[in-house]
C-alpha cells in the first residue's frame, strides 16, 4: 500500500510539473496576456449592473425567459432502458405559468420516438434530443408569451449542431419579433485565445484552452468582446464575449446571433446584474430554471413504478445494479 | 393543500403552495376511504427552493433577488408551506396519501373544543390560531372577552376557552405551572374572577399580598364586572386568626409544629399539660411556672422558696409551681417544656391567637372569595388549622347527610394558593402538607376542591401533582420544571420545547376532560394586581414628591443667607411642623441647587442662596 501511494504521489508531482512548464511564459503572465488578448482578441472593458428601473423596462417589455433541458436514464445497457427528456420556458413574468415539454425514448419501441432524427448516429442520439426539445420549448414558449430576451442554457453553437433546422426556425422566429436570443455558457470549451498565441509565439505547442488561460485574469465585471474575425462559429455567426460574472475567479461565455450583436453589451450587463457576487458565475434565473427541470433520480423511479407494470418494469428497466445495495 | 409523504395512522404532514400553517391550528382530512378526520397542525414549516440561497452550493445575494423581483419574478412566492399534524383521534389506516384538506367549520370542531357554554364554564381565555374556525362561531360566543397583547387590548378574534368547572366533579383539583413573569399570577387572577362571578365558595391563601380585586387597570373601560362584594382580605392576626379556647390538643400541635417542628417529647408536654377549654393564658402560665419550678431543680430548693417569700402572693406562687412540679416533672423534661413555651409564645407574638375564623366560615358560606394573606410561614401555620377545620366542617356535613342525620350546612369549596410548593413540598413533611394531600385525594368526595399554583413544580409533592386533573403551564425555563410537566401531563415533545419560548399569558392547557392538551392565550383580566407600580418609577415619584415639598417650604423663603438659617429653622417648625437640623437644611439646600432649582451665590456677608 504505502509503495503504491509513493507512486501514485511522483506521478502527480509529476504532472504538476509538466502543467506548470506547459503554461510558463506569456500564459502566465496575467498583465502581458491582457495586452495580448486587447490587441489580438477583442477590447476589454468593466461592465455595470443594470439599474431596478432598466429591469423594470425589461418586465415592461415581456420579461425574460430561460430555457433548460433535463435527461435522465433509467434501467441497464441497450436497449434495456428508458430516457426521459425534459425541456422547460421560464419566464420571469409569467412564473406561474412555466412551460415544460417532455419526451420519453426507449430503444425497446423505437418507433413511438416523436423526434424527427436528423442524423442516425446513435452517441448523438441524446444530444439531438436534448437540444431539439430545448428549442421546441422554447418556441413554444414564444407562441404563448412574447419576452423581451431568451436565455438558453449553453452555447449557441450547440444547436447549430444537433438541430440546425429547428434551430434556425428559432432564430427567424426571434429576429422576426425582435427578441433578444442568447446563450450562457458556463463551461467554455473553446480555445480562441490559444489558437492565437501559437500563431504569435512560436515556443507554445499543445491544446492551450480559453478557460485555463481566462482563469484569474479578469476582475469582477470584466469583459471580452470577441472580434468578429477571431470567432469562427461557423456556419451562422454569432457574437461572443467573455464576463467574469462573479467573485470566482472563472469566466463565462455568451453568445447572441450576429444579427443582434448591437446587444451583446445588454446583455452581458444583464447577466452580469442576474448573478450572485459570491456565486459560481452562473445567472440565478439559469439556475433556478435549472433545478426545475431537473427531475431527481428517484421521482422517476416512483414514477416508472406507479405508471408501469411491475412485471414490465422489472424485466425491462431494473438493472443488477440497481438491485445492488 | 394535501397530504404528503408518508403517512402513518397518528401523524403525516400536509403541504400548501399559498397558506402558510400556524401550529395548534385545525384542518380537516378528507380521506376518501375513511371519513372527514380532524387534526391538529404540531409543527409547521415552510421551505423555499431557492432560499436559503442555495443552489449548488451558492449563496445568493439580495441584490440578485431584487434584480429578480425588478423582471417580475417574486422568489418568495415559490414558497412551500408543510404542517406536520397529529390527528385528534387516531384513524384506522394510515391517512391516504394525496387526500384533500381544508379548514374545518365550526360546526365540524365546536364539540372538541368547546365542552359547555360561557354561562356554565369558565370563560378563561381563547384557543390560539382559531380565528378561521372562530368566524362561524355561535353569537353567544362571539365579543365575551379581550387579550392583552404588545399593542394593547385586542378584540377577541378567537374561539375562547371555557373551562368546565363542573367537571371538576368527575376530574378535580386544577395546577397553574410557570415561571416568574410567564402569566402565572395572571392567570390565577382570571380564574379568581370567573370563580367570583360564578359565586362559588373559595379560600385563597395569599402570601404575596397580590390577590386584590378592588382597582381596575386602566385597559379596561367601562366595564360592568365588579368584584367588591364577592372577596374579602383577611389578614392573619389582624382580622383572622385562631381561638385558642376551641382549639383540641391535636390542633393545637399542629399549630405548633407548623412554627418549628415539634419533637416527640414536645408533642408529650402538649398531650400532658394542655387541658380542654384552656385559654391562651392559662396554658402557657402553666408552661411556664413548670419550667421556673424545674429550673430550681428539685422540691427541696422549691420548697425553700416558699419559704423565704417575701410575701403571701408570691409564696402562693410557689407552692403552686411545687404542685405542677411533682405531678409533671417526670414526664415533661425541661428543654420540650421551653421548646412549647416559645413556640406558643411565638404564634401569640404573631397574633395567630388573637382574633377567630368564623368570619371566614360565614363569608365562603355566602359565596364569597376569602382572601388569607400573610407571611408564607404565617400562611403555613395559619392553612394548617383553618384547612383542617372547614374541611372536616365540610366532611362532616356530608358524612352527616350520608347517615341522615342532621347537622349544620357547610358549603362546598375551593381551596386557592399561589407558590404552592411552599405549602406541600416534596420531600419532607411539613403540617399543612397533610391536610392538603388528604384533600387532593378524597377532596372530590366532598366537594372540595384545589388549585394549586406554583413557579417549580418539581418541589410540589408528587401525590398531590398526580392528582392535579387539569393543568395550566405557562412558560417555564428551567429544565428540571420541564421535565416534571413532561412526566406529569400529556404535553408532548413538541410542545415541551416550545415552553421556554412561551409568550406572556400563552398557556398549554393540559384536561383530563379534553383528552389532550390546548394551546391557548389568557384573557385579560378585569381587575389588576395592587403590586404593578415599578418599583423604579415609584422610587422617582417618590423623589419627585420630596422635591416639590421642600421647594413649596424653601422657594417662598428665598434668599436664604447663611446668617438666617436658624431663624428660618424655626419659622419652618412652626409654619409646616417639620423639625429640621441646620446640617439637614443646608443638605436640602444643597440637593435643590444640584437640581437646578434654586443657586448659591457669595456675598460679602457669607453665601446665599438664591432664585435660579
Amino acid at each position: 500500500m504505502d509503495t503504491l501511494n509513493r507512486d501514485l504521489r511522483d506521478k502527480l508531482i509529476r504532472v504538476n510539473e509538466e502543467i506548470k512548464a506547459k503554461y510558463n511564459g506569456i500564459a502566465s503572465n496575467k498583465e502581458e496576456l491582457r495586452d495580448f488578448i486587447k490587441e489580438n482578441i477583442g477590447d476589454i472593458y468593466l461592465s455595470k449592473k443594470m439599474k431596478i428601473n432598466e429591469l423594470k423596462e425589461i418586465e415592461m417589455l415581456g420579461g425574460v425567459t430561460g430555457v433548460d433541458g433535463s435527461t435522465n436514464r433509467i434501467g441497464g445497457s441497450s436497449p434495456h432502458y428508458i430516457e426521459i427528456y425534459q425541456g422547460l420556458a421560464k419566464n420571469t413574468k409569467n412564473k406561474n405559468d412555466p412551460l415544460f415539454l417532455s419526451e420519453i425514448y426507449t430503444p425497446l419501441i423505437p418507433e413511438k420516438s416523436l423526434i424527427q432524427r436528423e442524423e442516425e448516429k446513435e452517441v448523438d442520439e441524446k444530444n439531438i434530443k436534448l437540444a431539439t426539445i430545448e428549442i421546441e420549448v422554447a418556441i413554444e414558449s414564444i407562441k404563448r408569451y412574447k419576452p423581451y430576451a431568451i436565455i438558453m442554457d449553453g452555447g449557441l453553437i450547440r444547436y447549430n449542431i444537433y438541430a440546425g433546422k429547428k434551430w434556425l426556425e428559432l432564430v427567424d422566429i426571434c429576429e422576426e419579433k425582435d427578441i433578444i436570443l442568447v446563450g450562457v455558457i458556463k463551461d467554455i470549451k473553446t480555445s480562441m485565445i490559444g489558437e492565437a498565441l501559437k500563431k504569435s509565439y512560436n515556443d507554445i505547442s499543445g491544446e492551450l484552452y480559453d478557460r485555463e488561460l481566462l482563469f484569474g485574469l479578469l476582475e469582477y465585471g470584466e469583459v471580452i468582446e470577441i472580434d468578429e474575425d477571431v470567432n469562427k462559429k461557423e456556419p451562422q455567426g454569432y457574437a461572443s464575449a467573455f464576463i467574469r460574472s462573479s467573485l470566482q475567479p472563472m469566466a463565462i461565455g455568451i453568445d447572441i446571433i450576429e444579427s443582434q450583436k448591437k446587444y451583446l453589451k445588454e446583455m452581458v450587463r444583464l447577466v452580469l446584474t442576474l448573478t450572485p457576487e459570491n456565486s459560481r458565475g452562473v445567472p440565478l434565473w439559469l439556475d433556478i430554471v435549472d433545478k426545475e427541470v431537473k427531475i431527481s433520480d428517484d421521482m422517476i423511479k416512483a414514477l416508472m413504478e406507479r405508471y408501469l407494470d411491475r412485471a414490465i418494469y422489472e424485466k425491462f428497466f431494473v438493472s443488477e445494479r440497481d438491485k445492488r445495495s | 393543500m394535501k397530504v404528503v409523504g408518508i403517512t402513518t395512522q397518528q401523524e403525516f404532514y400536509v403541504g400548501s403552495k399559498d397558506r402558510n400553517f400556524r401550529i395548534n391550528e385545525f384542518l380537516l382530512i378528507q380521506d376518501l376511504y375513511q371519513s372527514n378526520l380532524i387534526g391538529e397542525v404540531v409543527e409547521a414549516r415552510t421551505f423555499n427552493r431557492y432560499i436559503p440561497l442555495n443552489i449548488y452550493g451558492d449563496f445568493v445575494d439580495s441584490a440578485v433577488l431584487e434584480s429578480l423581483k425588478a423582471l417580475g419574478y417574486d422568489v418568495d412566492e415559490d414558497t412551500i408551506y408543510i404542517a406536520k399534524v397529529r390527528l385528534l383521534n387516531e384513524a384506522l389506516y394510515p391517512v391516504q396519501t394525496g387526500s384533500d384538506v381544508r379548514l374545518p367549520e365550526f360546526s365540524e370542531i365546536k364539540d372538541i373544543m368547546l365542552k359547555t357554554s360561557p354561562q356554565n364554564g369558565l370563560v378563561l381565555g381563547v384557543i390560539r390560531n382559531t380565528d378561521d374556525v372562530a368566524n362561524g362561531m355561535d353569537p353567544e360566543l362571539k365579543n365575551i372577552l379581550h387579550t392583552f397583547e404588545e399593542t394593547g387590548l385586542k378584540e377577541q378574534t378567537e374561539l375562547p376557552f371555557i373551562m368546565d368547572y363542573k367537571s371538576m366533579h368527575h376530574y378535580p383539583h386544577i395546577g397553574v405551572f410557570g415561571g416568574s413573569g410567564s402569566g402565572k399570577s395572571f392567570g390565577l387572577r382570571v380564574i379568581l374572577e370567573e370563580i367570583m362571578q360564578k359565586n362559588i365558595p373559595t379560600l385563597v391563601l395569599d402570601p404575596h399580598y397580590e390577590m386584590d380585586f378592588s382597582s381596575s387597570p386602566d385597559y379596561i373601560k367601562n366595564s360592568n364586572v365588579d368584584f367588591d362584594n364577592k372577596f374579602k382580605c383577611m389578614q392573619v392576626g389582624t382580622h383572622v386568626g385562631v381561638k385558642f379556647e376551641d382549639l383540641a390538643a391535636g390542633d393545637l400541635k399542629n399549630l405548633l409544629d407548623a412554627a418549628s417542628n415539634l419533637t416527640d417529647a414536645m408533642n408529650n408536654v402538649v398531650d400532658v399539660l394542655f387541658k380542654k377549654r384552656d385559654s391562651y393564658n392559662s396554658f402557657s402560665t402553666r408552661l411556664d411556672m413548670l419550667s421556673q419550678a424545674q429550673e430550681e431543680g428539685s422540691p427541696d430548693r422549691i420548697q425553700r422558696r416558699v419559704e423565704t417569700a417575701e410575701n403571701d402572693d408570691e409564696r402562693k406562687a410557689w407552692e403552686e409551681r411545687k404542685v405542677l412540679y411533682l405531678s409533671y416533672d417526670k414526664m415533661c423534661p425541661y428543654n420540650s417544656v421551653k421548646g412549647i413555651l416559645w413556640r406558643l409564645r411565638r404564634l401569640y407574638n404573631e397574633g395567630v391567637f388573637s382574633k377567630d375564623s368564623r368570619d371566614i366560615e360565614s363569608y365562603l358560606k355566602d359565596g364569597k372569595l376569602v382572601v388569607i394573606q400573610g407571611s408564607t410561614r404565617i400562611l403555613q401555620v395559619y392553612s394548617t388549622y383553618l384547612l383542617n377545620n372547614i374541611y372536616h366542617k365540610r366532611r362532616d356535613y356530608k358524612d352527616a347527610l350520608y347517615k341522615k342525620i342532621p347537622t349544620e350546612y357547610f358549603p362546598p369549596f375551593i381551596i386557592v394558593t399561589d407558590e404552592a410548593h411552599n405549602f406541600a413540598p416534596k420531600g419532607h413533611e411539613n403540617p399543612s402538607k397533610s391536610i392538603i394531600k388528604e384533600i387532593s385525594q378524597e377532596g372530590r368526595k366532598y366537594g372540595v376542591f384545589l388549585i394549586l399554583a406554583t413557579q417549580r413544580p418539581t418541589l410540589l409533592d408528587e401525590t398531590i401533582t398526580a392528582q392535579l386533573n387539569t393543568k395550566l403551564i405557562f412558560r417555564t425555563v428551567r429544565a428540571s420544571d420541564i421535565d416534571t410537566i413532561r412526566e406529569e401531563t400529556d404535553i408532548t415533545a413538541e410542545e415541551a420545547k416550545r415552553l421556554p419560548y412561551l409568550r406572556t399569558g400563552d398557556v398549554f392547557i393540559s384536561s383530563a376532560l379534553m383528552g389532550r392538551t390546548i394551546f391557548g392565550r389568557i384573557r385579560a383580566a378585569y381587575t389588576m394586581s395592587p403590586h404593578t407600580l415599578n418599583p423604579f418609577d415609584e422610587l422617582l415619584e417618590k423623589s419627585k414628591e420630596e422635591d416639590e415639598k421642600y421647594n413649596n417650604i424653601l422657594l417662598k423663603k428665598l434668599p436664604i443667607s447663611e446668617v438666617d438659617m436658624l431663624n428660618l429653622l424655626i419659622e419652618i417648625e412652626k409654619e409646616d411642623g417639620i423639625t429640621l437640623t441646620r446640617e439637614r437644611l443646608e443638605e436640602k439646600l444643597q440637593l435643590l441647587t444640584q437640581k437646578g432649582y434654586i443657586k448659591k451665590e457669595d456675598t460679602i456677608f457669607g453665601y446665599r442662596y438664591i432664585n435660579n
